[in-house]
């Protein structure tokens, strides 16, 4: 067999896995083998945050209608618990993100909605 | 087209660099795509800036200005021609819940949306969305339970295209498993024309709230 050199195989693909970790701390972007690494459990955190993102907005989204509509003291019902419960009675299909976000640009409306809803 | 571009500057500094390029681009499809980033961008800042919705009305129709250049070559009557900046009789602040591809918009007329990928749809299709949620206006609310009947949000395909690539990597650790896929999920993007038939629908207004706040 003629011999072969490996040449720069090796570097053309950890020149790839160091442009992904470029922007990582100390030697998690220095070290080769470190590297290799890095991009791993980058790569893996990635894939499974993907799935915790749609849980993460879903509770934050929970907190603002609470913090919202528990603004109105002078009604019995300012709880999150309440809104929804009466939502589903009164058949109303807006979902958390829609009422969160209109509890923060059209405030109006929320309040409009949570006042035909509860009583 | 010059007092339009100055007047759109005077409301909101920031953007006239899309504005501008919106106005004086070439009209084709591609001009639309390369601006794709920045829109989409915008797009989701603006969701948490409503003082700024009647900002993006302006919307040259491709077709129409292409014919009206070919016919008129000289630019002084087709800035003439152009179509007024504001939408003519929307309330103001009028907005709309609407279902699309399983997911609540809350929907401007004259803004863009970015939805899940309508099959068969192509570019320039007109659009009627019927599952409207809720029609609102500064003023009064339009609870729909579910929908708002008879209401409709008219729209056109502007464009057919792929999210940013997301690379999915499944990895087993000690067991020498690891895949690597790359995925751009399809979607469509919308422009909003107008809200229509939510007039005959019973309405909820902010007087029935302090009538209310008094009583008690």
């Amino acid at each position: 067999m003629t011999r072969i050199k490996r040449g720069y195989i090796a570097r053309k693909r950890r020149t790839k896995i160091r442009l992904f970790t470029s922007s990582f701390r100390g030697a998690h972007s220095r070290l080769t083998r470190t590297i290799t690494q890095q991009k791993i459990k980058a790569l893996v955190s990635a894939n499974r945050d993907r799935d915790r993102k749609k849980r993460g907005f879903r509770g934050l989204w929970i907190h603002r209608i609470n913090a919202i509509i528990g603004k109105n003291k002078k009604k019995q019902y300012n709880r999150y618990s309440n809104l929804l419960y009466n939502m589903y009675k009164g058949q109303l299909l807006l979902n958390r993100k829609t009422v969160a976000q209109m509890g923060i640009l059209k405030g109006n409306c929320l309040f409009m909605i949570a006042n035909e809803i509860i009583t | 087209m010059a007092s339009a571009a100055a007047s759109l500057s005077t409301i909101c500094t920031s953007f006239t660099t899309h504005c501008a390029i919106s106005n004086y681009s070439p009209k084709t499809p591609f001009s639309q795509s390369t601006f794709f980033p920045f829109s989409r961008t915008h797009s989701l800042s603006l969701s948490f800036q409503p003082t700024l919705s009647p900002r993006l009305p302006l919307l040259p129709p491709k077709s129409s200005d292409t014919a009206q250049a070919l016919s008129d070559p000289q630019p002084a009557t087709q800035l003439v021609q152009s179509p007024p900046l504001q939408p003519p009789s929307w309330e103001p602040g009028l907005f709309a819940v609407v279902m699309v591809g399983g997911r609540q918009y809350i929907v401007h007329p004259g803004r863009w949306i970015t939805v899940q990928r309508l099959k068969g749809a192509k570019v320039n299709d007109k659009i009627a969305l019927h599952r409207v949620l809720l029609v609102g206006t500064d003023t009064s609310c339009y609870i729909g339970r579910p929908v708002v009947t008879n209401a409709v949000v008219y729209a056109t395909v502007e464009e057919q295209g792929l999210d940013d690539k997301v690379i999915v990597f499944k990895y087993k650790k000690k067991k020498k498993y690891r895949r690597t896929i790359g995925h751009r999920q399809p979607n469509t993007r919308i422009r909003i024309n107008s809200i229509m038939g939510y007039e005959n629908y019973p309405k909820v207004t902010m007087d029935d709230i302090k009538d209310e706040d008094k009583e008690s």
